[in-house]
């Protein structure tokens, strides 16, 4: 998020205000995903999907299927 | 090649191909497709991670450019997994060919590798994409402008990507993002901390009651929702209507298991120009999905939150052009 800051940082926003965007931010996810995955999303790239990674690869060997039916149409 | 041959030995089962095989799979793919003149990106879950927003998905969907449509077929039918190439998925998946591409539909496609079935999804015209995804990337994927336009759908679960999206965008300085905040807390703390632009309110006048703290703001942003789910299930409703008689001829034609990607494209090829509207959306009229749309939502909402919906028109119409 290094180039998201920088871009909040040319809007002119304050640190206070990308501060509370941030908090107010991080509360969503934790809201909307839950505590674990709203800690994943906020993990570098690499960590992050390596952790998704290894949760579809848990859920595959326990037969969970992922596939969506194929109707011609983008659901 | 494209071909990933590995294996990897868990440790009680033969996972032949692991998620980060299967995502570098799908990525050299977007490489050689776009080394080879073919606009592609990578879409929806995918994508999401790749963003920062975690989900549980192996399935790749690919937005490709519809000029594009048979030279990525070339390139498919060239393409193994494990040894294995491969096939289309389902009666109703589209011909990969320029013409259905544009008119909306999507080409089913399934790598039956041992012990791993690898499913791809490829598609044209990014559903309610109010601009040309071609425009915008993000490395192998759409930006995220047009994914969180493309997972505005009819299923709940989506909506949080949406919103999760339109966060980054903003934090990053991209004002669009504004255009998906759908949670009303996260969308009163951002407004306290920050303004949207005044064309943004206009074009989406729910933020106009966020800036103003006005208490009709959840009825509000419900409406807008569920606007979308009502357009959505109109959506699907067309298209799957125009598919049956192409998949009632697709399933007649029978196909002998393991015929090559080429001779089934011919056969649905076939199948498509005899009963397979190009633009089944076209045909109906968007202005008529719009009214249905709305006509079913008068049933579900406060029908004074009526008057905060955005004009959805844009959204709709690169499935005309």
């Amino acid at each position: 998020m290094k180039t998201a800051r920088n871009r909040a940082k040319a809007q002119g926003w304050p640190p206070s205000v990308r501060q509370r965007m941030r908090q107010a931010i991080y509360s969503f996810h934790v809201r909307a995903f839950g505590e674990e995955l709203a800690r994943v999303n906020f993990l570098p790239r690499a960590k992050r999907r390596q952790y998704v990674g290894e949760m579809v690869d848990h859920a595959l060997r326990k037969g969970v299927k992922f596939e969506k039916p194929a109707l011609g149409v983008t659901l | 090649m494209l071909a990933l041959r590995g294996s990897i030995l868990y440790k009680r089962s033969n996972m032949p191909l692991s998620y980060a095989q299967l995502e570098r799979f799908y990525e050299r793919l977007v490489t050689k497709a776009r080394d080879g003149g073919i606009p592609c990106a990578i879409t929806s879950g995918m994508a999401c991670v790749a963003f920062g927003v975690a989900q549980t998905t192996k399935d790749c969907d690919l937005l490709c450019a519809p000029a594009a449509a048979s030279k990525l077929l070339d390139l498919l039918s060239r393409t193994s997994l494990m040894g294995r190439l491969p096939a289309y998925r389902g009666d109703l998946s589209a011909p990969l060919d320029e013409r259905w591409f544009r008119g909306g539909w999507t080409s089913h496609f399934v790598w039956n590798a041992a012990g791993i079935d690898a499913y791809l999804d490829v598609f044209g015209v990014a559903p309610r994409g109010s601009s040309p995804w071609q425009t915008e990337l993000e490395g192998f994927y759409a930006c995220r402008h047009t994914v969180a336009e493309m997972k505005r759908t009819n299923r709940e679960r989506d909506w949080p990507y949406v919103t999760a999206l339109g966060a980054q965008m903003i934090e990053a300085g991209d004002a669009r993002g504004w255009l998906h905040i759908f949670d009303e807390d996260l969308l009163v703390a951002l407004t306290q901390a920050a303004r949207p632009p005044a064309s943004l309110i206009n074009q989406r006048p729910v933020l106009g009651l966020a800036v103003k703290g006005d208490l009709r703001l959840r009825s509000a942003l419900h409406a807008e929702v569920q606007l979308w789910h009502e357009l959505d299930r109109a959506r699907i409703r067309v298209y799957l209507g125009a598919a049956r008689p192409y998949a009632s001829a697709v399933s007649k034609a029978r196909l002998a298991p393991g015929a090559a990607l080429e001779v089934q494209h011919r056969t649905r090829l076939q199948c498509a120009q005899e009963h397979l509207p190009s633009n089944p959306l076209e045909d109906y009229g968007v202005g008529r999905l719009i009214n249905d749309a709305r006509t079913a939502l008068k049933r579900l909402v406060n029908p004074a939150a009526l008057a905060w919906l955005p004009d959805v028109r844009d959204h709709f119409k690169l499935t005309q052009a």
